[in-house]
């Protein structure tokens, strides 16, 4: 089997030669390296970020901070990681259910774990500029919310709505917004506020139909709803799917197929309540 | 000139719906201008393509995305910014969100559905899943096609 003259460190150290040696980091520097390209990871996870991208900026920053290489599972909701360095290692998971997105995150990981590989910041500099991170500025709520109205209201436009429905999209949209930002607040399963927002925008769009303002206005009662239509999460699943990340593929498709239940449901509701032809 | 006025108009519609997203997904403020441009061109191509050259959707759909992806990653390297941003909020306004919810209200519909009715309303949300699956894929595979051309890699994890 083994040489008998090898000791117990040498069996170890032929286990850990198939890869190259960093500088042997302590206790507290391996433990950091563990924690801070978790933290980031489980950000991109939470905020927006495909599975390859998740991966590779974890393996990068972990990488850049002192491991010799790094092992990751991203899941749909979750990161199992372990840091290799000389002949330690350490695995952690961390939780990471959806936050929705947002793409100041995505972008300043990013910039921050190129910044590591090229040994520009150290892993105290790391943890203070992932605090910053995490305290980004966002838009006003009212500025989202003049936002996706215009946004839906353009939407109108491109389904071939007149200058009545792109009003009344408009004011079904930011009401629809508003309401789903409010609903966000007081903690309501994602599913129930898409329901809810749904048939708010849907109350409200009926208006075109009801008060005989426009001919097409079945096309203020599609658009009014664009706002809540999951285009992350479909999208990145499909990506997923093509990259081969097929369980985190599917887990976002059934989420996108979920949500757009939840509109159908909400939209259907508001169309029989208010009597008017539908789409 | 009509021709160029129906494009103008859809690509600025469409450049609205991209910055009001882009806004709603946090964009910062200096790539929003951008996410605009790249929103515009992608469902602009789209438009031309069905209206003046007769394409199928999803074939149009599969060149706005490629579009959207290409400019994604030209765009990226300028700004030194993750390419994502621009792809996933340039493709926004080509997400098939009524062909979605459509197909979903066929579904709802066949719990209360005649007898005779059944057959119809089962194939109408069959076809629009069927398209719904199918843009979807031809956006993603527009917007990662660029990566997998462009920086063909050995995957490091």
């Amino acid at each position: 089997m083994f040489d008998p003259r090898l000791n117990e460190r040498d069996i170890v150290a032929v286990a850990a030669d198939h890869h190259t040696h960093k500088p042997e980091l302590d206790r507290e520097a391996l433990r950091d390296v563990m924690r801070l390209s978790l933290w980031a990871g489980q950000m991109l996870l939470q905020y927006g970020a495909d599975t390859n991208r998740v991966e590779q900026t974890i393996h990068r920053l972990g990488t850049g901070l002192g491991a010799d290489w790094m092992d990751i599972l991203v899941t749909p909701d979750a990161i199992v990681a372990t840091t290799i360095n000389n002949y330690e290692f350490r695995t952690k998971v961390r939780r990471a259910p959806s936050r929705g997105v947002d793409m100041t995150v995505i972008a300043e990981i990013s910039e921050l774990s190129y910044q590591v590989q090229d040994g520009k910041i150290d892993r105290f500099g790391v943890g203070e500029k992932l605090m910053a991170i995490d305290e980004r500025p966002h838009y006003n709520r009212w500025t989202v919310v003049l936002a996706v109205g215009l946004a839906c209201a353009a939407f109108n436009r491109l389904f071939g709505g007149d200058i009545a429905t792109f009003a009344v999209t408009f004011f079904a949209s930011s009401g629809a917004m508003f309401a789903r930002q409010w609903l966000h607040s007081v903690e309501l399963n994602t599913v129930l506020n898409w329901v809810i927002t749904a048939f708010v925008a849907g109350i409200v769009a009926s208006l075109a139909e009801l008060l005989s303002l426009s001919p097409l206005s079945s096309t203020a009662l599609a658009a009014s709803v664009l706002l809540l239509v999951p285009g992350v999460p479909l999208i990145n699943g499909s990506e997923d799917f093509l990259n081969g990340h097929i369980t985190n593929g599917l887990a976002r498709s059934v989420w996108g197929a979920i949500l757009s239940l939840a509109i159908a449901m909400g939209l259907s509701l508001a169309i029989t309540t208010m009597g008017v032809s539908g789409l | 000139m009509t021709i160029l006025l129906a494009v103008l108009e859809d690509a600025l519609w469409s450049g609205v719906a991209a910055v009001g997203f882009g806004v709603l997904f946090n964009v910062p403020r200096r790539a929003l201008a951008y996410c605009a441009l790249v929103g515009a061109c992608g469902h602009a191509v789209r438009t031309l393509m069905m209206d003046q050259f007769g394409m199928g959707i999803t074939t149009a759909t599969l060149l706005g995305a490629l579009i959207v992806g290409f400019m994604s990653k030209f765009i990226a390297r300028k700004l030194k910014m993750p390419s994502m941003i621009f792809g996933i909020t340039g493709a926004i306004p080509m997400v098939p969100g009524v062909f979605a919810y459509q197909t979903m209200i066929g579904l709802v519909d066949l719990i209360h559905q005649e007898p005779g009715q059944i057959q119809a309303t089962l194939a109408e949300a069959a076809v629009n899943g069927v398209q719904t699956v199918a843009l979807l894929g031809c956006l993603a595979l527009g917007i990662t096609a660029p990566t997998f051309l462009l920086e063909r890699e050995h995957p490091v994890v």
